[in-house]
């Protein structure tokens, strides 16, 4: 990369290892640079270690050696309490599986992080709406998850990790749930706010969807293999589906 | 404030039998706990407006049988309490006796006018017998010193045989009525939950009697007593101080018969105080069974919403916030249902009182503010402990964890 864009995500030699009766070295030294503005996939098979690498950037998980900045901000050690003010304002998480609060509707799914900031319930309800109108979900704003299509509600989880304006988004298999048709109005959704200037960084073991992001970072084993990076018709073939 | 409220109410609201279940046992157990004190304070209403310290000091000497041989004399010898008992009681155990009365009962209770006549019991008396029986006058006065200096023939009676005598709507007092006949004159009427007896001097009751120096029983007055020992010790004094002037075995009890209303009173009090910390332990433990139950339930609660705390925690709720809201939902469980068993305690409490309007041994059954205020605080406490055990469960789930399962 040759852009002098701010760094958005910066890895130096990450190691993790799950202690037990056989300890497990999950990540071995990831050294990774995400810049403000991308839109970059990581893929990796099943154990290659990315769902940890995505706990780490998401401050869901602790890592053992290295340094993490996100943002400009160092992420190590940090407490319980400090980690969930982090996650609030900096990162918009979206899941594969929604993580929707099912006896809450849109527009309270939505609000839910603002609740933790302590913002009142009639302001952070405006700016759910707007997001969901931003989303074209206006319409739906006053039904529960479980009345919802799936692409609706993983609508409803994008417009919740926004909510924050966060530095990042961490989709987790955001595609993962959804038919095809589906999958690809989102993925256009997680364009269309890289256009607008959100960096996106999208876990997956589709090539479909690694293929439709700027860049691709592969994984396994617990290394970043090295020649990964912008898409090529090439690399894409290369892929784990 | 108002926003943790409401997340609560939309938890509790989408686990509505589970929150009306839980709500249910706590409601019991504090309906139980105000039911039981309710009753417990009126049966200890009712003894402390029948007996009071005050009027507790005393004890009454009754006559009896000897049931022992002694100083040549057989058994079964009646022992008859006489006027100069009195004089030597109180010389003797001038530390402990403050007063010595006497009462004489008059052989014939037939009380009449020309409307009508009573045959309740007719006693000479002292004048501090008015506290001693706790009478409410309600025309005129009760007997004075006065009236026994000078062996007046005048009376006291009670406010159904007022009626009886006088009529309903007439005033008694300054009207005469027939004893023995002799005419007496009414100078008060009072009222009593039971008794009916007339009273007139005991000066004049005892020269009615003759020359007998019997008398039917002593009320002997004491004081500088506090314990059960002391009462005791006391009523052994004046035991002997009357053996020895009617020549009976100190030992024996049924030479004459002494009612130690202090002994008694505090043994009734320990009782009730007994009785007291049993209906709390009782209550409170019925209480506690509720507690637990709502403990167990926010425990699976927490278990059921661990994935639902884990999106909360991914979001940025801090482990503070989740157990601020699984404490205070317990809470709210335990005070909302709680005050609900509070206002069915009170209102099963108000309709018991009613029915017993005039039942003996209850009065006012109901518990007061500062029970409720206890209760209050007991239960929020109750509630928040309940709570506590599993929000400290729910702080320790790991959002990477709950998150995975689905």
């Amino acid at each position: 990369m040759t852009d002098n864009t701010e760094v958005m995500i910066s890895l130096k030699d990450v190691n993790k290892t799950y202690p037990g009766a056989v300890p497990l070295h999950v990540l071995k030294g990831i050294d990774l640079e995400v810049r403000k503005g991308e839109l970059v996939s990581i893929m990796g098979a099943s154990g290659s270690g990315k769902s940890t690498l995505l706990n780490i950037l998401g401050i869901l998980d602790n890592y053992d050696t290295g340094t993490y900045y996100l943002d400009g901000v160092l992420v190590k050690d940090l407490t319980e309490n400090r980690a969930a003010e982090l996650r609030n304002r900096m990162i918009g998480f979206v899941f594969q599986s929604f993580n929707l609060i099912n006896y809450k509707n849109a527009v309270e799914n939505v609000a839910l992080p603002l609740f933790y900031q302590g913002v009142s319930r009639r302001k952070r309800n405006a700016l759910a709406m707007e997001q969901l109108e931003r989303m074209g979900l206006a319409d739906r704003a006053h039904h529960l998850p479980g009345e919802m299509s799936g692409g609706q509600k993983q609508r409803v989880a994008i417009a919740r990790a926004l909510i924050t304006h966060p530095s990042i988004i961490l989709a987790d298999e955001p595609t993962g749930a959804l038919d095809s048709k589906t999958s690809h109005d989102v993925m256009n959704t997680f364009r269309e706010l890289n256009d607008e200037g959100m960096t996106i960084l999208i876990v997956t073991h589709d090539p479909g969807v690694g293929a439709q992001t700027n860049r691709i970072i592969r994984i396994s084993d617990g290394v970043i293999i090295p020649d990964s990076g912008i898409v090529t018709p090439d690399n894409i073939c290369q892929c784990d589906a | 404030m108002l926003d943790l409220f409401r997340e609560i109410f939309q938890s509790l609201s989408n686990n509505r039998t589970r929150t009306a279940l839980t709500g249910l046992a706590v409601a019991w157990g504090i309906f139980m706990l105000i039911v039981l004190l309710g009753m417990s304070r009126g049966v200890s209403n009712s003894f402390n407006s029948h007996v009071t310290v005050d009027n507790a000091r005393s004890m009454n000497v009754y006559n009896g049988f000897t049931s022992k041989p002694y100083k040549g004399y057989r058994e079964g010898r009646m022992i008859s309490v006489e006027d100069n008992d009195t004089r030597k009681i109180q010389q003797e155990n001038r530390s402990h006796v403050e007063e010595v009365t006497a009462s004489k009962q008059l052989d014939s209770s037939m009380v009449s006018t020309p409307k009508g006549y009573v045959n309740d019991d007719v006693w000479g008396k002292f004048p501090s017998e008015l506290g001693k029986a706790r009478l409410k006058m309600i025309q005129g006065r009760f007997l004075s010193q006065k009236d026994l200096d000078e062996l007046r023939r005048v009376i006291v009676i009670s406010e159904p045989n007022s009626e009886i005598l006088f009529g309903k709507s007439n005033d008694a007092v300054g009207q005469r009525v027939k004893i023995m006949g002799l005419s007496w004159l009414v100078v008060g009427v009072y009222r009593h939950d039971w008794e009916k007896s007339s009273y007139i001097p005991y000066t004049t009751a005892m020269l009615l009697s003759g020359n007998n120096d019997k008398v039917s029983d002593l009320s002997v007055k004491i004081d500088h007593v506090s314990s059960l020992e002391d009462g005791q010790a006391v009523e052994k004094a004046v035991r002997g101080t009357l053996a020895r002037s009617h020549d009976f075995d100190p030992e024996d009890d049924s030479a004459i018969h002494i009612w130690n209303r202090f002994t008694n009173y505090l043994q009734q009090k320990t009782a009730m105080d007994i009785m007291d910390m049993a209906v709390w332990l009782i209550g409170i433990f019925t209480l506690l069974s509720g507690i637990v139950g709502v403990s167990n339930i926010m425990f699976v609660s927490v278990r059921e919403r661990r994935h639902e705390i884990g999106i909360r925690r991914a979001i940025g709720a801090k482990p503070k916030s989740v157990l601020l809201q699984i404490v205070a939902e317990s809470g709210v469980i335990t005070t909302l249902f709680g005050y609900i068993g509070v206002v069915l305690g009170m209102i099963v409490t108000g309709v018991i009182d009613m029915l017993s309007k005039g039942v003996e041994f209850l009065d006012n059954p109901t518990v007061d503010l500062s029970i409720a205020i206890k209760v209050t605080i007991v239960l929020i406490v109750a509630g928040a402990f309940a709570g506590l055990f599993p929000a400290i469960k729910a702080t320790k789930v790991k959002p990477v964890e709950a998150l995975r399962d689905e």
